[in-house]
């Protein structure tokens, strides 16, 4: 009756044991990028890279369905791949760029030399303002929405794909 | 007697309150996971990540805000994932009642055991 008891316990451990880690093998354990994703934009003020007299605010009040926003950097390898999807963008829907840990005479000539997609471009000298979005690095891009919804958040760099997703959702 | 403690603790309480501050800090970062380096707390990285978050929670200590405050500044920008220490919740039940299941079975069985040999 004893060893009956235990060996019922020691089978129901193993069994709870074994759906347990079972569950925790198919579970995602990884980290989730898009803790963002359809939350608000927080409120962040950026101040423009080519004239620091100009600042704009973050959410944008405007008629606007969408629009982009950009976190770039002319060091950034993949920033140089994905800006011609940002030029193909450009004329789509208004892009905000905001410049993350960079020097401005770098990401001038970064932009002279593979053409400026952005409507406005604010500075993040110390990546601050990137955390506040939520953001890992660079490049990461978010589209937000006139109700100031973050509706898509892209982390890495944008290619034909996700282009194509970024013009059926603004569409 | 008693005013010597008095004294002695009036000397001592300044010190302690401004190593509080770094402990507070060094706490904080502790229970932080470096997002880009998995693995590895706040604490221990020296990423660029890391060392920006590092100064942003700086600022935010200075600014007076609570622990609880920060964490939730965190999490909702970075979800649950960011903390070490993982919350109470639905899905984390079994990973804060295991521990005592173990407990109580464990003692339970050196419980039995004991009385086993005792009786012989």
């Amino acid at each position: 009756m004893k060893n009956k008891f235990k060996i019922s316990l020691l089978f129901f451990i193993t069994v709870i044991f074994f759906i347990i880690f079972y569950y925790s093998l198919k579970a995602n354990n990884k980290n989730n990028p898009n803790t963002m994703l359809n939350k608000k934009l927080p409120p962040i003020e950026l101040t423009s890279l080519i004239n620091t007299n100009l600042k704009q605010t973050l959410p944008i009040i405007s008629e606007d369905k969408f629009y982009l926003i950009n976190i770039w950097s002319s060091w950034c390898v993949p920033c140089r791949d994905e800006h011609q999807i940002l030029m193909l963008l450009k004329d789509k829907i208004k892009i905000y760029g905001i410049n993350y840990k960079d020097q401005k005479s770098n990401a001038v000539s970064f932009l002279n030399e593979l053409g400026n997609p952005f409507y406005f471009i604010g500075t993040d000298k110390d990546g601050s303002t990137a955390i506040e979005m939520g953001a890992y690095g660079v490049p990461e891009t978010y589209i937000v929405n006139s109700e100031g919804l973050i509706v898509f958040k892209h982390v890495g760099p944008l290619n034909k794909k996700i282009y194509l997703k970024i013009s059926e959702i603004i569409k | 007697m008693k005013s010597i403690f008095l004294i002695l603790i009036f000397i001592f309480l300044p010190i302690q309150s401004a190593m509080s501050f770094t402990e507070r800090e060094i706490n904080i970062y502790k229970n932080l996971r470096c997002l880009v380096c998995q693995g590895q707390s706040l604490n221990d990285s020296n990423s660029d990540f890391a060392i920006d978050l590092k100064k942003v929670i700086k600022k935010k200590i200075i600014n007076k805000q609570t622990d609880q405050e920060i964490y939730k500044y965190l999490t909702e920008r970075y979800g649950d994932w960011i903390l070490l220490d993982p919350p109470l919740k639905k899905t984390t039940i079994v990973l804060w009642i295991f521990p005592l299941l173990f407990i109580f079975f464990g003692g339970f069985f050196v419980y039995k055991s004991v009385r086993i040999y005792s009786n012989n």
